[in-house]
């Protein structure tokens, strides 16, 4: 199981360039793509999930080239957009059989397996309501399981935490986990945590362009020794966020302790283990600065 | 709210330019002036006695194309106008504008404002067209410009005022915000049109200034002839004698009816921000609460369901599926059909049940004149979902990521509503298979492929419902329920009908639905 994406590029009207020569070989696993808004993710999400063309590059999934057969990979994909509709009159099993007589599934298999995905995203007890009538939360878990309808080999999640409470969050989570045994799993996100707890590597993009592709552990080894714990009066707070790249702010009785990202660290600081969010942050900046020079 | 005239104008404006971008303004623009086209050309005429018309000089072009205008615009231009609430709700601008301090009242006076704004900008283009036929076609000189644009400014503006505050009237009412309204709007405007009006307040159209002054002018030359015929003809229906009319004679009494119907467009604007639900949701969703309370009398909370989760499983499997299934298309279509009439009331059904056995019931030529026109009427808000509900609930992503949707969900969806023209009017199949009416039975099964065909084109290319509500109610009123030559899908009469044409059209409409489908589709 094997999806390439070569060189992909994609250009909206004369001046935007939403992805630029976009390259990743992916294998069975958890790929967590992480960037700030506006990065692209939406976009190399819709051109996997054949929403959209690319302007240039290829992607083949299992050696076939997604141009020149795109059932391929459709006869094999869960998708979940970021942004989908309901239709507001049918309720949940009507909408999922809906969906599964669309991707071909026979009425029996269908059946089944929508049983299965409602327990799994526990929408069981209100399953013969109208799906005009689920809260957002319920909407994206209905989402959910209609990616994973027709037992997809690629499953690709944009956003697919938001709007869930921290329970469902964490049940999302696990269910991501515990499926991606022999699938390959994109999950784009802006939720670092989302990544943290599921991700198998990881591919930070920006401005369109692929900034860092590893695995989380070697993400978190290019900022060891780079994260400071600084603890600074209020007052001080504002000068101190001039200086450094900071990741995170605490105020406590002594004063706001500071989390920052710097090579050299300032006197009164004391050396922490980075976490996923620092390494992202870091290679961010490393790249604006990159892309400023 | 301060400064209250610069919201006012900044909201219609806005809201204005939103809508001349889009494709339907384009496509209603092109509609209109392919109307000019059809006047300059002589495909439409007026008709006024026994066989006049008048001498093509500024007042009788001005008339002509005032008249088109007042007819067609205040019916169309109703539909693409019919979404100024609509839109801000689909974009969650509503929300945004909700939370500002803007009284309800100020929002619905812009929004019909829009409204205007869009269907004037239709009237000035065909303004400029009249000016232009009257250049193109030296009949009369010189060019009299008030009586060239009087009937433009004092008949349609005001027309189109109405019509675009009961567009924002009818989209605050749960009952008239839908298809429903649509096809109320369509027999509103047909009783306008054809109604007994004076020149008085009752004439909402002010088509009756035009008649009644240029029968008056025919009446002075031709005092013994037949006056009181005036028709607006599409085809070959030519007046073959001319006459000479100078306009209309504006009194202060008309001009104050005209007036008095901009004000009535005012006061429905007003109106209108009575039932305005300023984007409260739960004041948006009434309908569903009521449908859901009913169906789930257990869990009518949203959060209840969230109180009570069930144990996260141990560990999350998925059984295999088997292999794909033989009978997939079948299904589709039945899933399509499901889609297609879920939702409806019974009382939908009862209708349909009752048109269905009055067709079994009556004689054949009963059926087919009568009774089929309105089993074939019935379904107008089933078939109009083809083509465009995808986009119309935002499912497109999850569609068209499936494998062969194209051809394979197209061509289900076009068969579903096939069958619904199928069972809406089998009984009046059985009558004329039992006589043994071959070439009526041919004409019904063209009728029964064109309807669908039609609707999945204007679906898909519109991406809404409402291009094949107004199109096809006018067409069913022009062409079936009148009998007209060339123009009766159904084949009402052996006179009217023409199964050729309309498999032809049904081929054509179908390969168009394709080519839309496979313009929305990345890899088709």
């Amino acid at each position: 199981m094997k999806l390439t994406i070569d060189r992909v590029s994609k250009r909206y009207g004369a001046n935007t360039l939403a992805l630029q020569d976009f390259s990743l070989d992916l294998g069975s696993g958890i790929l967590g793509l992480l960037g700030p808004n506006g990065a692209g993710k939406t976009t190399l999400m819709s051109i996997l999930a054949t929403i959209t063309k690319p302007t240039s590059g290829t992607i083949q999934w299992n050696g076939t080239d997604l141009a020149a057969d795109p059932n391929a990979i459709r006869s094999v994909l869960g998708y979940l957009p970021q942004d989908f509709g309901v239709y507001p009159n049918l309720n949940a099993v009507e909408f999922l059989e809906y969906l599964a007589a669309v991707k071909g599934l026979d009425s029996a298999s269908a059946r089944r397996r929508i049983d299965e995905l409602l327990n799994l995203v526990n929408l069981t007890d209100v399953r013969k309501r109208p799906l005009g009538g689920y809260s957002g939360g319920m909407r994206q878990r209905i989402g959910i399981a209609q990616a994973l309808l027709n037992d997809p080999k690629l499953l690709i999640v944009d956003e697919p935490t938001a709007g869930l409470d921290p329970e469902e969050r964490v049940r999302f989570r696990n269910l991501l986990s515990d499926l991606s045994g022999d699938r390959i799993v994109i999950l784009s996100t802006h939720i670092v945590s989302d990544v943290e707890a599921t991700a198998t590597d990881i591919a930070l993009i920006a401005q369109g362009r692929l900034v860092a592709h590893a695995a989380p552990e070697e993400l978190l080894r290019a900022v060891e020794g780079k994260v400071w714990e600084w603890v600074v009066p209020s007052s001080e707070l504002n000068a101190a966020r001039q200086q450094f790249l900071i990741s995170n702010t605490s105020r406590r009785g002594d004063g706001v302790h500071v989390r920052l990202l710097a090579s050299q660290p300032p006197p009164g600081t004391t050396s922490v283990a980075p976490t996923l969010e620092d390494a992202y942050l870091f290679c961010l900046s490393q790249h604006r600065a990159g892309a400023a020079a | 709210m301060k400064h209250p005239w610069r919201v006012l104008y900044q909201m219609a404006k806005a809201d204005f330019l939103e809508r001349v971008r889009r494709y339907s303004f384009l496509l209603i623009l092109a509609g209109a002036l392919y109307m000019a086209y059809a006047v300059i050309t002589e495909k439409v005429v007026v008709v006024v006695g026994d066989g006049y018309r008048g001498v093509y000089n500024s007042a009788w072009i001005g008339m002509l194309m005032a008249i088109c205008c007042s007819t067609f615009l205040s019916l169309c231009g109703f539909y693409v106008v019919k979404n100024a609430i609509e839109r801000d709700s689909t974009t969650r601008v509503g929300r945004i504008l909700a939370a500002t301090p803007m009284p309800k009242v100020l929002y619905t006076v812009a929004k019909t404002v829009s409204n205007f704004a869009v269907l004037a900008s239709m009237v000035l283009v065909l303004m400029a067209a009249a000016l232009a036929m009257q250049w193109l076609r030296p009949e009369a000189r010189p060019i009299s410009l008030w009586q060239l644009w009087s009937p433009f400014l004092l008949i349609d503006l005001p027309v189109m005022f109405v019509a675009g505050s009961l567009a924002l009237l009818f989209e605050t009412l749960p009952v008239l915000r839908g298809g429903v309204g649509n096809v109320i709007y369509f027999f509103l405007w047909t009783f306008a049109l054809t109604g007994g009006a004076t020149t008085g307040m009752d004439d909402a159209t002010g088509i009756h200034v035009l008649t009644t002054s240029t029968q008056q002018a025919l009446a002075r030359l031709d005092p013994g002839g037949k006056t009181k015929n005036f028709s607006l003809s599409i085809g070959p229906d030519h007046a073959w004698r001319t006459f000479l009319w100078n306009g209309v004679d504006w009194t202060p009494r008309l001009l104050a009816a005209r007036l008095l119907w901009a004000a009535t467009g005012l006061g429905l604007a007003v109106l209108a921000s009575v039932f305005f639900h300023r984007f409260d949701p739960a004041r948006e969703k009434i309908r569903d609460k009521k449908l859901k309370e009913k169906r789930n009398a257990v869990v009518d909370d949203p959060a209840l369901a969230i109180e009570h989760p069930q144990p996260t499983p141990a560990r999350a499997t998925l059984t295999p599926l088997g292999a794909r299934g033989q009978n997939r298309f079948t299904r589709l279509v039945l899933s399509e059909l499901f889609l297609m009439i879920k939702g409806l009331h019974w009382w939908w059904y009862v209708v349909a049940a009752g048109l269905l056995i009055a067709e079994f019931a009556s004689p054949t030529a009963q059926a087919r004149e009568g009774v089929l026109l309105a089993a074939w009427i019935w379904p107008v808000l089933v078939w109009s979902q083809m083509g465009c509900r995808e986009s119309r609930n935002a499912t497109q992503s999850l569609i068209f990521s499936a494998e062969r949707v194209v051809y394979r969900q197209l061509a289900a969806l076009w068969t579903a509503g096939v069958l619904v023209a199928l069972l809406t009017g089998a009984g009046t199949a059985f009558r004329l298979l039992t006589s043994l009416d071959w070439p009526q039975l041919a004409a019904w099964c063209a009728g029964a492929l064109f309807i669908p065909s039609l609707a999945l084109a204007l679906g898909v290319w519109s991406g809404s419902s409402k291009l094949f509500e107004a199109i096809y109610t006018m067409w069913w009123y022009v062409g079936p329920l009148h009998q007209l030559p060339s123009l009766d899908f159904v084949g009402g009469s052996r006179a009217s009908s023409s199964p050729g044409l309309y498999l032809t059209l049904a081929a054509a409409l179908l390969l168009a639905s394709c080519l839309g489908r496979r313009r929305q589709v990345a890899y088709a």
